[in-house]
This record gives structure tokens, C-alpha cells and sequence, in this order.
């Protein structure tokens, strides 16, 4: 009795249970509970029925569309741990407003992630401990691992501090600079588990870590301009006003702008190349997924951007935002598939690898999204995802 | 210390893919799932197209790409010189299949091309190995440790030069010849079917061995040398120009069919 008290004390000292929850929190919840639900309850019945063999996966294309879901979330986290630093770490104060929600995006993003990554790999528990015990310190898998996990320990300490209203301490400032540079090394070693493989040239760049970095950060603002579109009402400050209708949408169009010219420049290399494995790219050319990404996933949303009078406009906003999300989503399919769809080493009877989705693959989608949407829906409700305690006090007394 | 090597002679070697179905049966793989398989070429074109093969084992190579990139340590390297998988380590993350530049590891948890599905068929009445075959090795055999046996579940799979038997070699033994009956249960099982003798497998640090001298006289080739993997199989390619072009899929935009 005193026990439940207590935890009922807790509680309500960090979450506003009194609170009603708003039409969103509802919406978001309900929506989220049911889609993870029939997602989880889709995946796990095939996977008991038929264990992995439930995806169309094979010995050819080993890793498929989950990976590529796992991708998707892990990467916008990452981009929305940047963006939240951009005040904590880098003092730019305009950001402030959506710097809580951001952090607590990235969370519940990269939560969403892992939940999916334990239903694509073979023994997620033999996981937890043959990872650290294994100390495999050449593999990029291994950091990877190893930088996430920080990752999400840092994003949950700050999370905290700045929901206790402890944006501006010494060590909060520590905090956040360990989580800024976590949150680039993580995506960028996820960059190298790919970008690493000679093996695979289609995958094999340098370059792959900063395209990582760069499109994270592009679907990080994605999310929040997803999330937070229709924010700005009449009685909005100009200060919150002018973030959401002029600064987001800026710095997302410069982020596709980006995106674009290293995707340009990755494609044109690869069907220039007479490089064994690189007419992969001819390959995929032809598909939907590939024109999606390209077309509508990137030239649409940047020529959406384009101009001031339209990125003020709420609905446009929206519009690029959902059609961004929707090409990163594809992109990353694309990727799994033009790096494995040229067999290794089987014979000129071989042809093009076979690869789609099967059901049970794509019932991962409701699953992610269902989990990421009720947790999105609760923090909404329950946890003042919008708090803005304004700029640091000593930042903002000293002359700079 | 021992090194095991193989070395595969296409000037011998007929393609009969004997050397497939005897791993097959010794190691209880599935069908497609073929640890030695024989890749097929078709090159040039009438009047003067010519069909070609390769025998393609794992490579076990000096300097393991599965291995570099395996995050728990399953996949290792023996001190005589084996790549193996420790099937009780591995959490099937499947990142060494995207690394091994010759398509030779194998994830059981796929879609069977051939019907009926034999796992369905025979299944493991406890439900933690793949299948149950009918016909399999002595089960005192069975060792996750060396990825040895009947497969358990959700972990990758390879070729283990057939630990089980070199591993039991007398200390010393520079080559595993199948025609020496002392030695043929220690020889690997593609090697003692191998009809025509195509397949040598000896010890590649022993500068007297049979391999060495084949590499050395007949100019011993590794396959895709340039990723710097160093495999220990080597193929002699005789009077062919080569061992056959690596390229996987032709593109129709250049005319070939
Ligand atoms: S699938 Fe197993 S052997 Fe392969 S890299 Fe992952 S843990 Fe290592």
C-alpha cells in the first residue's frame, strides 16, 4: 500500500498525470496502439510459425527490409540528437522551443529502431551479452553497438535533466556535448558498417558515414517539421513563430539540397563505372522505389521549400515533410538492395537477386511506427514536450 | 605449424559436382545450401562460345574479411589456419555474409527454392536444430564450437574444410592424400570423392608438400586477390587463358545475352 503511494507520488512529480490528454496525445496513442499491436502481433506469429524464413530474405540478400526500417529510425534519431544540441552545445538559443521535444524524438526513434533490429537478428538475447563479451574491437558492427547504446544512455540522462528544469548546469552542458558527439559518431560508424565493404562496391565510399550524417540529419528535420507543422498558431510568439515558418524550413530545404547533390553524385559515379557490381544502380533504375526517392522523396520537397511564401504556408510544410519521410523511408530500402542484388561469386547463370518485402517484412512498419507513435503520443500528453525556459541566463548577461 | 590449403586442378576437374553432393551428405546441408558448389561460366558465342566451371569452397582465407567484421567473435580463425563459426556464439547478424567476397556463408532461414520443403519434412523433434535428416554423421560428431553437425537455428553456416576429420590427422602430416587409405578418414569428404583427383589438400606453410609444388609448378592462382583476403584455395588453371571471369551478371545494355 505504502509502496503503490509512493510510486504514485513519483509518478505524478515528473509526468502530468492530471493533465487531459490533448486531441493529438489521443490520436497518436490510439492510432499507435492498435498499429503496434497488429504489427507485433503479424510479426511474431509468422516468425513462431516459420522463424526468419518468414522474410524474403536469403543466403543472397542477407540483410532486407528490416534493416533498412532500422536504418531509417536509427539515422533520424541521430539527426534529431544534432538538431537538439544545436542549442545545448552550439548556444544557437532560436532552437530552444523544440530542443525537449527533439531529444525526446530521438529516444522514442531510436527505441523504435532496436524493437525492430531484436525482430530481424537471429538470437537478440545471445546478443546482450556476446557483444560486450566478444570486445571485437575491428568490426564496425561492434562500435556501432557500442556507440548507440551510449547513444541512447546520454539522450535519456538529458532528457531527464532538462525535464527536471535543469537545462543550463555545468553538467548538463557536459551531457550534452558527450551526447552531440556520440550522436555523430553512431550514425557515422553505421556509415562504415556499409561504407567499409570492398567487397560490395556499390556500398564502398568514403563517403558513406557523412552521407549518413547528412541524411539523418535531413529525416531528423523531417520529423519535427512533420510533428510540428501546424504549431504556429495567431497567438504564437514571433520568436516560436519565426522558428517553425522560416528557420526549420530553411534549414530543411538546405539539408535536401544536400542530400540530393551527394545522392546525385553517388549515382552518376555508379553508372559511369564499369566496376564489377556497380550495374546494380542500372538495375534498380528502372524501379518504382528508386524513382519515389528520387523524384518525389527529394526534387518535390525541395522545390516545395523553394520559396519564403511557400514555406510559410502550414500545409506545404506538411507536404514536404510526409513526402521526405516517405523517400528517406526508400532510400534506404534502395540502399540494401543495390549493394546485395549483384550475387557475389555465383556464376554467369545467376542473374539480378529476387528481392521484395515479404508481408511479415513490411508489418514491420506498423509495428515501429505503432510503437513510436503511442510513446510520441504519451510524452505529448504527459511529459511537456514543448518546455522553453528561454536562453541561459549566463549566456544571455555576457557579451556575446 | 600446420596451414591447410587445397588446391583444385581445372584441367582435371569434369564438373560433375560429386564433390557437391559428398559435402552435402557429410555435413547434412540443405539443399541449395551448398558449402562446395560448382559455379558454371558460358563465355563468347557461336561458333566459338565454350562452357567453363569452378569449384568454389569456402577460401578460408589468411586474412578473413567474415571474420574482421563478425561483432561477438564467432567467426575465428584457427592456429592451423581453419575459419570457422562457433555456432553457440553466433547471434546471426549475417554481416559476414555481406562481407565474404565469394558468397560462402549460408543463413538457413530462407525461403527453400525446392519443394517439398525438407525441413518441413524432417523436422528437429526439439525444435532447436534446422531439420532432422534421416541420414546424418555419428552424433558424438555434432560440435557447435566448429560449426560441425546439424545446424541449430538462426546462426550462419560454412564450409569447415571438414574439421572433424583434418582436425584428427596424425601431427605432422603434410598432405592429406585420399589414395593412402591411412590417411583418407582424415581427408576432407569433397577431396576423397573428387573422381578425377582435381583436389589436393595439404599443408601450405611445408615447403615439401604436394601443394606447394603444384602451386609453385603450375602457377598456383587465388580468386579475387586484389580484396586482399588471401584465400587458402588455390586453382590451376593449365593451358586455360584463366580461371573464368568473376562477373556475376551481364548486362543486356552491352549486347550480351
Ligand atoms: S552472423 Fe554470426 S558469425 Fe556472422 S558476423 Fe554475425 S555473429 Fe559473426
Amino acid at each position: 500500500m505504502a509502496t503503490a503511494l509512493l510510486t504514485n507520488e513519483v509518478l505524478r512529480r515528473y509526468l502530468d498525470l492530471d493533465r487531459r490528454p490533448d486531441a493529438l496525445s489521443i490520436a497518436m496513442m490510439a492510432f499507435g496502439g492498435i498499429a503496434a499491436a497488429i504489427g507485433f502481433a503479424w510479426v511474431f506469429h509468422d516468425l513462431w510459425r516459420w522463424g526468419h524464413a518468414a522474410f524474403n530474405t536469403s543466403s543472397d540478400v542477407a540483410w532486407g527490409a528490416p534493416i533498412a526500417f532500422y536504418l531509417f529510425f536509427l539515422l533520424s534519431s541521430s539527426g534529431l540528437s544534432v538538431l537538439a544540441s544545436a542549442d545545448s552545445v552550439f548556444g544557437m538559443n532560436v532552437f530552444h522551443p523544440i530542443a525537449k521535444r527533439c531529444v525526446f524524438l530521438a529516444i522514442v526513434t531510436l527505441v523504435a529502431g532496436f524493437s525492430i533490429l531484436a525482430l530481424e537478428i537471429g538470437h537478440p538475447f545471445r546478443m546482450l551479452w556476446a557483444l560486450p563479451v566478444g570486445m571485437q574491437w575491428h568490426s564496425p558492427m561492434w562500435w556501432m553497438g557500442v556507440f548507440y547504446s551510449l547513444d541512447l544512455l546520454l539522450l535519456i540522462v538529458k532528457f531527464w535533466r532538462m525535464h527536471i528544469g535543469d537545462w543550463h548546469s555545468r553538467f548538463m552542458h557536459l551531457v550534452s556535448i558527450a551526447s552531440f558527439v556520440v550522436c555523430i559518431l553512431a550514425p557515422g560508424t553505421l556509415g562504415l558498417v556499409f561504407g567499409m565493404m570492398a567487397m560490395r562496391p556499390a556500398w564502398y565510399s568514403p563517403v558513406m558515414p557523412m552521407y549518413f550524417i547528412l541524411s539523418g540529419f535531413m529525416s531528423a528535420l523531417a520529423f519535427i517539421t512533420f510533428f510540428t507543422a501546424f504549431e504556429p498558431r495567431a497567438s504564437t510568439p514571433p520568436r516560436l513563430r519565426a522558428l517553425h515558418e522560416s528557420v526549420l524550413p530553411r534549414l530543411f530545404f538546405l539539408a535536401l539540397l544536400a542530400v540530393a547533390g551527394m545522392r546525385f553524385g553517388q549515382i552518376l559515379t555508379s553508372l559511369w563505372s564499369n566496376y564489377e557490381g556497380m550495374e546494380a544502380h542500372w538495375h534498380v533504375l528502372g524501379s518504382d522505389a528508386f524513382r519515389f526517392e528520387l523524384l518525389l522523396g527529394l526534387v518535390l520537397p525541395i522545390l516545395l521549400l523553394s520559396t519564403n511564401g511557400l514555406r510559410r504556408n502550414a500545409l506545404v510544410r506538411f507536404a514536404a515533410a510526409s513526402l521526405a519521410m516517405v523517400g528517406i523511408f526508400l532510400a534506404r530500402l534502395n540502399l540494401l538492395i543495390v549493394g546485395q542484388v549483384v550475387p557475389l561469386f555465383k556464376g554467369y547463370w545467376a542473374d539480378y537477386v529476387d528481392y521484395w518485402p515479404s508481408t511479415t517484412e513490411w508489418m514491420l512498419i506498423p509495428a515501429g511506427f505503432g510503437i513510436f507513435c503511442f510513446a510520441y503520443g504519451a510524452g505529448h500528453w504527459l511529459l511537456r514536450l514543448g518546455d522553453d525556459p528561454g536562453p541561459d541566463p549566463a549566456l544571455a548577461a555576457s557579451p556575446r | 605449424m600446420t596451414r591447410w590449403g587445397m588446391v583444385i586442378d581445372l584441367e582435371k576437374c569434369t564438373g560433375c559436382q560429386a564433390c557437391t553432393t559428398a559435402c552435402q551428405m557429410e555435413n547434412s546441408r540443405l539443399p541449395n545450401e551448398n558449402w562446395q558448389d560448382v559455379l558454371f561460366y558460358n563465355e563468347g558465342t557461336y561458333p566459338s562460345g565454350k562452357l567453363t566451371w569452378l569449384p568454389r569452397p569456402c577460401m578460408h582465407c589468411e586474412k578473413p574479411s567474415c571474420m574482421a567484421v563478425c561483432p561477438t567473435g564467432a567467426t575465428y580463425k584457427t592456429a592451423d589456419g581453419v575459419v570457422l563459426v562457433d555456432w553457440d556464439r553466433c547471434i546471426g547478424c549475417k554481416y559476414c555474409m555481406i562481407a565474404c567476397p565469394y558468397g560462402v556463408r549460408f543463413y538457413a532461414e530462407e525461403k527453400q527454392k525446392s519443394r517439398p520443403d525438407i525441413r518441413e519434412v524432417f523436422p528437429d523433434p526439439e525444435g532447436e536444430k534446422v531439420w532432422s535428416p534421416p541420414w546424418r554423421m555419428p552424433d558424438h560428431l555434432q560440435n557447435n564450437k566448429i560449426g560441425v553437425g546439424i545446424q541449430p537455428k538462426n546462426v550462419v553456416s560454412k564450409c569447415t574444410f571438414c574439421y572433424h576429420r583434418i582436425s584428427k590427422a596424425p601431427p605432422g602430416t603434410k598432405d592429406l592424400d585420399p589414395s593412402d587409405p591411412t590417411l583418407r578418414e582424415f581427408t576432407p569428404a569433397c577431396v576423397v570423392t573428387c573422381a578425377p583427383g582435381a583436389r589436393y589438400f595439404g599443408d601450405l606453410d611445408d615447403p615439401t608438400s604436394e601443394v606447394r609444388r603444384l602451386i609453385a609448378e603450375k602457377r598456383g592462382t587465388r580468386l579475387l586477390d586484389h580484396t586482399g583476403n588471401r584465400p587458402q584455395v588455390y586453382y590451376l588453371a593449365g593451358e586455360q587463358p584463366a580461371i573464368p571471369e568473376t562477373r556475376t551478371v551481364r548486362r543486356s545494355r552491352d549486347g550480351e545475352a
